[in-house]
């Protein structure tokens, strides 16, 4: 199993299509960090957890681009040929799919640790500033629940028509243009910049107000990941049941 | 070869037509002004053309910009998606049906953008109403729609050949068109999909913002040109992968030359940009106004004859500067004895002989000066690259003769200030307005006193015959000839080394207001909005209420002050006789909209203020860090006028609590509470931050103090008596300013009463 793990994250991700993409998210997020973060939002520090949750919204249409594009080398029309050869391997399709679903995962682990790491960087360079322990909530809080959502129900989209998955792609553009709800407001970072003012006022002598979400946006985080992981698990259980 | 090429071309253009994803991206492009007008203001100004007409053709550029875009990427991908890449490829060669393929898409695309044209035309004309005007129409959709779908295009086919693979040509497309949309949306030059365009005017022409997003839209052409050039030499071939694909095709060396030509082509075109200047970002610095005045040298008088170019927009003019030494520095006659001799010295030994000196001016950074003489001869001059509020600065050097005449021959295309490269517009030179200010008018003179006169200026203007010329102040112009190719030339005279002039198709209206005469100039088309919305009353009432509360203005006799309607401009000013109208203070959208969070006319109540609070009350020059400024009593008494004509409760939800927000957002801002931290920034993001605030403590923190103070006094009426008695105070001639001080004392109160971490409870 972690020989084909292996196998596969080689194959996905040591390639110069990986490496455009992983250049491209550097890029978008450099602009980003330098156009927009650099100000903090909300009054407070550019290095709070407000404004880094803001930095990695912005980020994370980029990230869900980028994620089901690795999926999508799976669901290629070449990819589906080979399916026949690789159902017929000595080794159940579902622990197939698991170790592919785990590469495009190793994948996307590997885009949040450039964003998370240029952010570092970032903040060193600019501010001299470290205490990266303080970001580590809202990075786990905004970027894997939604990554997970798009991985689980683009897997799922892919198996209905490959095409769906790049309809997929286009979903970011749709909480950029239509206002969400409060619970959805990690998504496009509207809980990162009304959440602070909406706390009690700022002493002066405190950098920024410590890191709080609502509970509707835990849950809705927590529905994203029970959904993603679902659909996940659906597709692989529907393997188990094929093979 | 060019017939096979027709013959091809021909053939793939019916194929896209029957493509269904063509057929597609056709359909989202000519729907897509609905998201203009429903779902995405990209304007923020309320004019009827910034809704109905910006909104609904940027939304379609981008719109079918990606639409195309993605389109492009499906059409390249077709071959080898359907696995008869090779195939083809044996019977056309790739490169050629790239030459196909692009100009196929490029037609398509110049198709929707006339047939949405089309479709657009009737509903958006009655939307718009009376003030529809077809040119506007056809360059909007042309420039904001018709040109962003080959950009789309060309990125996303430079995309797709470089990388040879659908998902990352997909992705470095999206990421492209991204970035136009978020990070970069702000900066003129990048947002190559939803150009910065905050407004259209109305009731005059918008040439000026049109030129600006054609010009950011034809750079990146090139650029992407050059793009999908280059990326013409990684077309697959034999298989091969990217790099020896490009080692193949860079053989036959015309491809990448012209692609080096196009890129570096369009990266001149980026950095030497004609649209707006390069002036110093930091509005805290006026070093053009420290300059040390010349000694022994004074200017009598100026004169300029201007001649605006209103079809292409660009100025040519003719300023001569009288100069005279004064005596004092004049070479002496009579030569007198050598000390040790006694012999009679010649005058050049004995007296100080007057060297030459080196006049300064300010003047557009987009004119080039093309001689400076000096009584007749030329003189040495130059022009700095380092520029300022909209100026760069002209030396010429002054020979040492007693009397001078300086003769300068400028013109060009004239530039706007880059802190305001979002909101462009405002050098607006057509056949229907013009506005020229200061440096773009004619050179200003910065470091040479005036004799008594105070800088007598006779100022001559050719323009077309249809246009009224109104100067910025008091002066009355005269139409002193009419030439035979339909222009006139106008004359009045001015003191002062600047000066603003507006022209344009203007309709004047009379009123009599607080024992003034006020010369009301508003644009022909915008009549009916103005009658509508009862602009003279409101013009009256602000007048009335200020005279009755501060006193009357003084103007010299058969003098009137002008209240002069500009194009939209998101602001204005006043200068002594005159105040700016914005044309977004009356709209038609603003008088059907009653739940508008800010006043129809607040713009024209503010600068009719000034009147008072800046020009009769000369406030210190204030470099933006210092919060006492003209501005704070400004907005103070548009708040109470408001306060009288809406309601307490209106005044206080749109400006005091207004203030107090942005007050408490700009006390309790990071870098204002940490302010070691903003000096780790690097300057132009200090500069960035800093500009931001000085805006809030001149135009929302003192407003916010003088209403603290007002209650603290002992209410409204109190706080009006000691404002009368500061407008009407006597004058020191030595310094005629009021002061921070002078107003803290008036009150009767100290500075730290006014601190606003004790505000009182709204």
């Amino acid at each position: 199993m972690i020989r084909l793990f292996l196998y596969e994250c080689r194959r996905l991700l040591w390639n110069r299509f990986f490496l455009g993409l992983g250049l491209l998210l550097l890029f978008c997020g450099w602009q980003v960090l330098n156009r927009a973060t650099i100000f903090g939002v909300a009054r407070t520090a550019p290095f709070s957890p407000w404004s880094f949750g803001d930095y990695l919204s912005r980020m994370l249409p980029f990230l869900w681009i980028g994620v089901l594009l690795l999926l999508s080398a799976y669901v290629t029309p070449q990819a589906r040929r080979t399916a026949v050869l690789t159902d017929a391997a000595p080794m159940p399709p579902w622990q197939y799919a698991a170790v592919r679903c785990a590469a495009v995962s190793a994948g996307a682990g590997l885009f949040l640790s450039c964003c998370l790491g240029e952010a570092a960087l970032f903040y060193q360079l600019c501010f001299g500033w470290h205490d990266w322990e303080t970001l580590l909530a809202p990075a786990l809080i905004t970027l894997p629940p939604p990554l997970i959502f798009a991985l689980g129900a683009g897997w799922r989209l892919s198996r209905i028509h490959p095409w769906l998955t790049y309809v997929w792609m286009a979903a970011p553009a749709v909480w950029t243009i239509v206002p969400l709800p409060e619970p959805l407001g990690l998504l496009d970072g509207s809980l990162f910049t009304s959440l602070p003012l909406a706390l009690a006022a700022l002493d002066p002598a405190v950098l920024d107000p410590a890191f709080s979400l609502p509970g509707s946006a835990w849950l809705s985080q927590g529905l994203m990941v029970i959904a993603g992981a679902g659909f996940l698990l659906a597709g692989s259980i529907r393997s188990l049941f094929s093979a | 070869m060019n017939s096979n090429w027709l013959r091809l071309f021909l053939l793939e253009w019916k194929r896209l037509l029957h493509s269904r994803p063509a057929q597609l991206a056709i359909l989202v492009s000519a729907a897509s002004p609905l998201a203009g007008l429903f779902l995405w203001r990209s304007t923020s100004a309320d004019t009827m053309l910034s809704r109905y007409l910006a909104d609904p053709a940027i939304a379609a550029g981008t719109a079918g910009g990606i639409a195309f875009g993605l389109l492009t990427i499906l059409e390249l991908d077709r071959p080898s998606s359907s696995r008869a890449g090779l195939l083809t490829d044996s019977v056309v060669p790739p490169h050629t049906m790239a030459l196909v393929r692009l100009p196929a898409l490029l037609l398509a695309a110049a198709l929707i953008t006339g047939l949405t044209m089309l479709l657009w035309f009737p509903i958006l004309r009655s939307l718009i109403g009376p003030v529809f005007p077809c040119t506007d129409y056809i360059l909007a959709f042309l420039i904001f729609m018709g040109l962003a779908l080959p950009l789309g295009i060309l990125a996303a086919a430079s995309a797709y050949q470089a990388a040879a693979r659908t998902d990352l040509a997909l992705a470095a497309f999206l990421a492209f068109a991204f970035l136009s949309l978020t990070v970069w949306a702000d900066s003129w030059q990048l947002c190559w999909l939803n150009p910065c365009v905050w407004a259209l005017s109305d009731d005059f022409t918008n040439f000026r913002i049109f030129r600006s997003v054609a010009y950011m839209r034809l750079t990146w052409l090139g650029a992407l040109a050059g793009a999908w050039t280059l990326s013409c030499c990684c077309i697959r071939r034999y298989q091969k992968g990217c790099f020896a694909s490009f080692a193949l095709n860079v053989r036959r060396i015309r491809r990448p030359a012209l692609a080096l030509l196009l890129l570096l082509g369009a990266g001149a075109a980026y950095r030497l940009q004609p649209m707006v200047d390069h002036g110093n970002p930091d509005q805290t610095v006026m070093s053009f106004f420290e300059l040390p005045f010349l000694d022994g040298i004074v200017c009598t008088g100026r004169t300029a004859k201007v001649v605006p170019d209103t079809s292409a927009g660009t100025v040519t003019g003719t300023a001569a500067y009288q100069f005279r030494r004064s005596a004092a520095a004049e070479p002496q006659e009579l030569a007198g004895p050598d000390p040790q001799t006694g012999q009679q010295l010649p005058a050049a030994q004995h007296t100080q002989t007057p060297q030459p000196q080196t006049a300064a001016f300010g003047i557009n950074p987009g004119y080039t000066v093309f001689s400076v003489q000096a009584n007749g001869k030329d003189v040495p001059f130059s022009v700095s690259s380092y520029q300022e509020f909209n100026e760069a600065m002209l030396t010429a050097e002054l020979p040492a003769d007693p009397e001078i005449e300086l003769t300068i021959e400028y013109g060009g295309f004239p530039q706007e200030n880059r802190n305001l490269s979002t909101m462009q517009g405002n050098m607006e030179i057509s056949a229907e307005y013009l506005c020229l200010e200061h440096g773009a008018m004619a050179p200003r003179l910065m470091n040479v006193l005036p004799d008594e006169g105070n800088y007598p200026a006779d100022i001559q203007i050719t323009l077309p015959s249809s246009m009224t010329l109104i100067p910025f102040g008091p002066e009355t112009p005269e139409r002193i000839a009419r030439h035979d190719d339909g222009t006139s030339t106008w004359e009045y005279q001015y003191h002062g080394t600047g000066g603003i002039c507006y022209a344009g198709d203007y309709i004047r209206q009379d009123i009599q207001a607080g024992g003034i005469s006020i010369e009301f100039y508003y644009g022909r088309r915008h009549q009916a909005v103005m009658e509508a919305a009862g602009a003279p009353q409101a013009v009256k009432a602000a007048v009335d209420y200020c005279t009755s509360h501060y006193g009357s203005l003084s103007f010299g006799s058969g003098k009137a002050l002008k209240l002069i309607q500009s194009r939209v401009l998101g602001g204005g000013y006043a200068a002594d006789g005159a105040s700016l109208l914005d044309e977004a203070d009356f709209t038609a959208a603003n008088l059907s909209d009653a739940g508008k969070g800010t006043v129809p006319g607040e713009v024209m109540i503010h600068e009719l203020v000034h009147q008072w609070w800046g020009l009769a009350n000369m406030f210190a020059p204030s470099d933006g860090t210092d919060p006492w400024s003209a501005e704070g009593l400004t907005v103070y008494t548009t708040y109470r006028i408001v306060q009288e004509q809406y309601g307490s409760a209106y005044a206080q939800e749109h400006y005091v609590r207004r203030w107090q927000q942005a007050v408490d957002d700009y006390y309790q801002d990071f870098y204002v509470r940490f302010p070691e931290y903003l000096e780790m920034l690097p300057p132009e993001k200090q500069t960035e931050i800093t500009n931001r605030s000085s805006y809030v403590r001149q135009y929302c923190e003192m407003p916010l103090k003088i209403w603290k103070a007002e209650k603290l006094v002992g209410g409204e009426a109190a706080m009006d008596q000691i404002l009368k008695q500061l407008f009407q105070r006597e004058l020191d001639p030595a310094y005629p300013y009021l002061t921070y001080e002078d107003f803290l004392d008036a009150c009767g109160l100290r500075e730290e009463d006014l601190d606003l971490d004790s505000i009182i409870s709204l």
